[in-house]
């Protein structure tokens, strides 16, 4: 680890002005950043600690219906306070890492992260969330940017994902077995306007949405509709956890069940 | 008595509250300084330069050390001479050791290590079994082959003929204490090495070697392992030399650990094997004739690769009588870390090659695959087997166990030694003994004869006991009701050789003193890795002396102490030690015996020794009072014992002779589910039968078999070593590797001990217990294979480790 200054900021707004500074990065849980700063992969000058923003926190529901967390929430809240409204979410929240990670770990580095194997990104471009920043709102659809790549600015801010409360849902994920990451994970979400599948995991170009099976699932919500449809191996990730081939026919799989489990 | 009983760990309370101490626990002295190894990044290269000068600049830097500035080779290889502690010019696997960093803190080193530049000529490393193969790059001039009777001809005239491979993973021990070495100078240029060793005699031997130093300067210690599993048979010597070579250039103590990441890339692992199978069977499943050809991957440097690839051949038939058979082994030299002993040593690869084999045989037929076993079992010895199978006459009792104490008997105690098994009672009675001589001798495949197998009589018990029969019916009807999940059963059966394949390693001694307030200080060359092998060793002590175990005074493995020692491996630690201990308390008893029968006109043989008392006649005294009257009467109360296992004659060239002193036996059925879509799996019920002999301690032994099972299942199941196409290990933490955890258990999971006491004449009839159970966890991987067999009408082909991805892939092959 190189040396580096913290910051606590209370407010929002001091730290929208503490991460100006030079070399200055934000901090959520440290459930990534930690590990990559003592791995060296990364050297800030400054961490500028946003888990004493209250303003960031906590889980509500606007006019809309929506469900918002605030970019600081730990999953271990999400877990703990989604079950009724939004039982996917809660479950997804449930599954990631272990207490302590669930317990530090935020929804709002989550996604600025945008780890190929992360859970979160799944479910906000499945649920069509936006992501609320200290400046604009993003929709998730134009949010993800590759491996580890957002849009987001130099020192911008999550400071809430808004999610639309679907009709159905379901988040299925294929744990690797020693680390418990996602070798694949699909979210099914079935709203008015449509079915949206995301999958993490298994691209190398980051989470995605699989149109074709949007597209019939649509038009008849059951597992039966994506009979026939395979993902093509083509792009996916292959690694010691898993071949291209493997994870294409686990897209397939997964969506299956999530539909099957969605009801 | 404290023998036979359940007794917990001794230092359980102590490992349970974070108390028991380790190496790296141990108060080091003031100014200890701590290394770290500067690791080649490739699997095969020539050093063209090394620039160390960040190295040596770096905070906390004390000195770094390359081949140059050794005294010599020092080299770490428990066999050929052929492991420098740094590279020599040359690298052969991608984390050797290049340069060693001696610095303030272990943080320090390990900072300091990192900023080395070292340039390599890169060459192209020799990875796979093939391009090995065709490059000849093996161990030995030639292949092993040992043969019995004309292979190719029963092959060529069975009715049945049929081939197969199996390709079958490594595995990392995942020992919870990493390795550790802590060296501290003595007086004038003698060494103290504190090391977490299943071996400290060969620490010492290597530290010795490396100094330059007679061994008697060098004193090698280990109190206990966090878990060794064969990883630390040989895999200390690096840091334990190390760490003596830089206290002897620094005067001061020098103290190493690796850090998990560099644990796993340094040392060595588990035996990967690939074997071919070529099999004439008849239409009853019989085999007439086996031709079996193992290839293992042995790593860059010889260390145990020629007893483990000879321990494979050796269990190349396991259970099944083979009237024919030949086995050729090749031993690679290959650019990955050096393979090494890990519990099975090689035993566990070379089940896996018939099990899997008779397991085909059985797809093939059509019939239970125990079927197929049953037919191909050796025969039951006679009053062993219990009511399962034909049972063989056996040849003539062992001698009675006192020959061998007469014989080991420490020098100077000319005492008749009547009495001397006094507290073992009935165990060593003749009820058990076998009457007959065979009229043909079952032998193996390198001609030993079978003269104590049990499994008919087992395999009968626990199909029983789990009702195999019904359950696998009613999983057959399950899965024809269940299009996607899938259900498999399976049975595997061990029969495992005790000893060391090296004879001369099969001895051992022991050292007790009784102070003459009656406490009992107990030393062997066993050491202890969690196994609670010290416990049993103390509980024989405790039985000896007749007094309650925690009178026993357990210490730490001292080479000071008792010389000589070999490891603790080969499952063997409480067969030798514990005859090595009794000897030793029997000497001591037996002087104080004619001490107090003298002073109460008795014979030595009436002093009973029992419930913490010492009874002459008339009078009882307690144990401790004893001690004071004999220790007032200028008895010695200080005893040392040895013992050597008797009756072995192996030629390895040849591969003939009886490398085993006995054979220990288990069976077990696993049912597992898979998830057909893609390949999950999931053991659902595990039943076992072991076969402990007269168990010293059945609750340490049901741990063993619990554990044993378990971390069988977990090697043949996710744990997946992986390296990649320039011989880098990808796989060196828990995040990519993943060992069984507690929850990985079987949910139901009973375990029965086999109520049987060793015809041989073990300690109390006992045998030993620390590997066979790891080849129960077979059964798993059977059982997957025949969920997958659920699929479809081909056999599935599943290859080790089973991963997921694995069984799918199997699923696809049996639908064809
Ligand atoms: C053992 C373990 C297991 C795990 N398993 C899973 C799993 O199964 N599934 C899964 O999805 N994840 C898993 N994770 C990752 C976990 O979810 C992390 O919490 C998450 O990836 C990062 O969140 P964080 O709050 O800890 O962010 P940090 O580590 O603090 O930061 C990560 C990145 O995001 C930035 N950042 C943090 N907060 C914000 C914000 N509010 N706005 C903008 N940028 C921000 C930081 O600058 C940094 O670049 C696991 C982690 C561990 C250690």
């Amino acid at each position: 680890m190189y040396a580096f200054e913290i910051e606590r900021p209370t407010s929002l707004s001091d730290a929208v002005s503490a991460l100006k500074a030079e070399g200055a990065q934000a901090l959520g849980g440290g459930q990534t950043l930690i590990p990559s700063l003592k791995a060296r992969l990364a050297m800030p000058e400054v961490l500028v600690s946003l888990s004493a923003i209250d303003e960031i926190k906590g889980i509500c529901t606007d006019d809309e219906g929506r469900i918002c967390i605030g970019g600081g929430t730990p999953h271990g809240r999400v877990a703990a306070e989604l079950k009724d409204s939004y039982p996917a979410l809660a479950s997804l929240a449930a599954r990631i890492g272990d207490p302590a990670v669930r317990n530090r770990g935020t929804i709002g580095g989550s996604l600025a992260n945008n780890d190929p194997s992360a859970c979160w990104p799944a479910a906000a471009l499945a649920s069509d969330a936006v992501i609320k920043t200290d400046r604009r709102e993003i929709a998730a659809d134009d949010f993800f940017a590759g491996l580890f790549e957002t849009v987001l600015e130099e020192g911008e801010i999550v400071t809430e994902v808004r999610f639309p409360v679907p009709q159905a849902a379901n988040y299925q994920k294929f744990a690797q077995p020693a680390s418990r990451f996602a070798l694949v994970g699909v979210f099914v979400a079935k709203y008015e306007a449509g079915v949206r599948v995301a999958v993490t995991g298994a691209s190398e170009s980051g989470v995605f949405r699989w149109t074709e099976a949007e597209e019939k699932l649509s038009s008849d919500f059951s597992a039966a509709a994506l009979e026939g449809l395979s993902h093509a191996a083509e792009g996916m990730i292959g690694d010691l956890h898993g071949t291209p081939a493997y994870r294409a026919h686990l897209i397939g799989v997964l969506t299956k069940r999530a539909v099957a489990a969605a009801g | 008595m404290s023998v036979a009983t359940p007794l917990p760990h001794d230092s359980a309370p102590l490992h349970v509250t974070g108390r028991a101490r380790y190496v790296d626990d141990i108060p080091a002295p003031a100014g200890t300084l701590h290394l770290a190894f500067g690791l080649s990044p490739i699997a095969r290269g020539r050093i063209k330069a090394m620039d160390l000068a960040a190295v040596r600049a770096a905070p906390g830097v004390v000195r770094v050390l390359t081949r140059e500035d050794l005294p010599n080779a020092c080299d770490t290889s428990p066999s050929a001479h052929d492991e420098p502690l740094l590279a020599e010019g040359e690298v052969f696997y991608a984390g050797q050791a290049v340069f060693l960093v001696i610095a303030t803190s272990h943080l320090a080193a390990r900072k300091a290590a990192r900023l080395g530049k070292v340039e390599y000529e890169e060459m192209e490393p020799l990875l796979s079994y093939d391009e090995t193969l065709a490059a000849g790059a093996e161990f030995e001039a030639e292949p092993r082959v040992w043969q019995k009777g004309d292979a190719g001809a029963a092959i060529a005239a069975a009715p049945r003929r049929l081939t197969g491979r199996i390709e079958i993973g490594g595995q990392e021990h995942f020992y919870l204490e990493g390795q550790a070495a802590l060296a501290i100078p003595d007086d004038g240029g003698a060494m103290h090495v504190v090391t977490s060793t299943q071996h400290p005699t060969e620490i010492q031997h290597k530290v010795a070697d490396a100094l330059g130093l007679p061994m008697a300067m060098v004193r090698s210690e280990c109190r206990r392992m966090g878990g060794g599993f064969g990883g630390k048979e040989s895999q200390g010597n690096a840091l334990a030399v190390a760490c003596a070579v830089a206290a002897k250039l620094t005067g001061r103590a020098c103290k190493m650990r690796y850090d998990r990441d560099d644990d796993m890339v340094i040392t060595g692992k588990r035996h990967d094997f690939r074997i071919d199978y070529d099999v004439g069977y008849d239409d009853g499943g019989r085999i007439a004739g086996i031709d079996f050809t193992q290839v293992t991957r042995g790593g860059w440097s010889m260390d145990l690769t020629l007893p483990v690839a000879d321990r494979a051949m050796l269990h190349a038939d396991n259970a099944y009588h083979l009237p024919a058979c030949r086995i050729t082994s090749h031993r690679l030299r290959t650019n990955m870390c050096s393979a090494t002993a890990y519990r099975g040593f090689g035993g566990p690869q070379g089940v896996l090659g018939i099990e899997r084999m008779m397991d085909e045989i059985a797809h093939v037929l059509g019939i239970d695959p125990v079927e197929v076993r049953r037919v191909n079992y050796y025969a039951d010895c006679a009053g062993g087997g219990g009511g399962g199978g034909p049972s063989a006459p056996r040849s003539a009792a062992p001698s009675p166990p006192e020959r061998y104490l007469e014989q080991d008997r420490s020098p100077g105690s000319g005492h008749a030694m009547s009495g001397a098994l006094a507290g073992a009672g009935k165990r060593f009675g003749a009820e058990h003994s076998p009457v007959a001589r065979p009229v043909e001798p079952q032998t193996t495949p390198y001609g030993m004869e079978v003269k104590d197998f049990l499994l008919n009589g087992m395999t009968a018990k626990l199909l029983a006991d789990c009702d195999y029969a019904g359950r696998r019916a009613a999983i057959r009807a399950w899965n024809e009701r269940s299009p996607i999940l899938k259900r498999g059963i399976g049975f595997s059966p061990v029969k495992f050789g005790i000893s060391f394949t090296l004879t001369h390693l099969n001895q051992a001694g022991a050292l007790v003193h009784v102070y003459q307030d009656g406490s009992i200080h107990l030393n062997h060359g066993g050491t202890e890795m969690g196994q609670g092998l010290f416990q049993k060793v103390a509980q024989v002590a405790a039985a000896r002396f007749g007094v309650d175990v925690a009178q026993v005074r357990i210490t730490a493995t001292d080479t000071a102490k008792v010389p000589n020692t070999s490891a603790t491996a080969a499952s063997s630690g409480t067969d030798l030690n514990g005859m090595a201990a009794m000897a030793a308390c029997d000497a001591i008893r037996e002087r104080m015996a004619e001490c107090l029968a003298g002073l109460h006109q008795a014979k030595p043989e009436a002093v009973v020794f029992e419930g913490g008392e010492v009874r002459v006649g008339e009078a009882a005294m307690s144990f401790a009072q004893a001690a004071t009257l004999c220790y007032e009467n200028r008895v010695s109360l200080s005893a040392t014992g040895f013992y050597r296992t008797p009756d072995l004659a192996w030629d390895r060239i040849r591969g003939q002779g009886r490398p085993f002193f006995y054979f220990a036996h288990g069976c077990a059925v696993t049912e597992v589910a898979i998830d057909t879509l893609t390949g999950e799996n999931r053991i659902l019920r595990a039943d076992i039968l072991h076969d402990v002999g007269a168990s010293l301690n059945p609750a340490i032994d049901r741990g063993q078999i619990e554990g044993g099972y378990v971390q069988g299942a977990g090697w043949l199941t996710t744990e997946e070593l992986v390296w990649d196409d320039k011989g880098r290990l990808r796989t060196h933490a828990p995040s990519t590797y993943k060992i069984p955890a507690c929850s990985d258990r079987p949910p139901v999971f009973n375990v029965e001990l086999w109520d049987g006491e060793n015809p041989e004449a073990t300690i109390y009839r006992s045998k030993a217990v620390g590997e066979p159970p790891f080849m129960l966890g077979i059964s798993a991987f059977l059982a997957l294979s025949d969920a997958c067999a659920a699929c479809g009408p081909h056999y599935p082909a599943l290859d080790a480790p089973a991963t997921a991805e694995r069984v799918l892939a199997a699923v696809k092959r049996a639908r064809g």
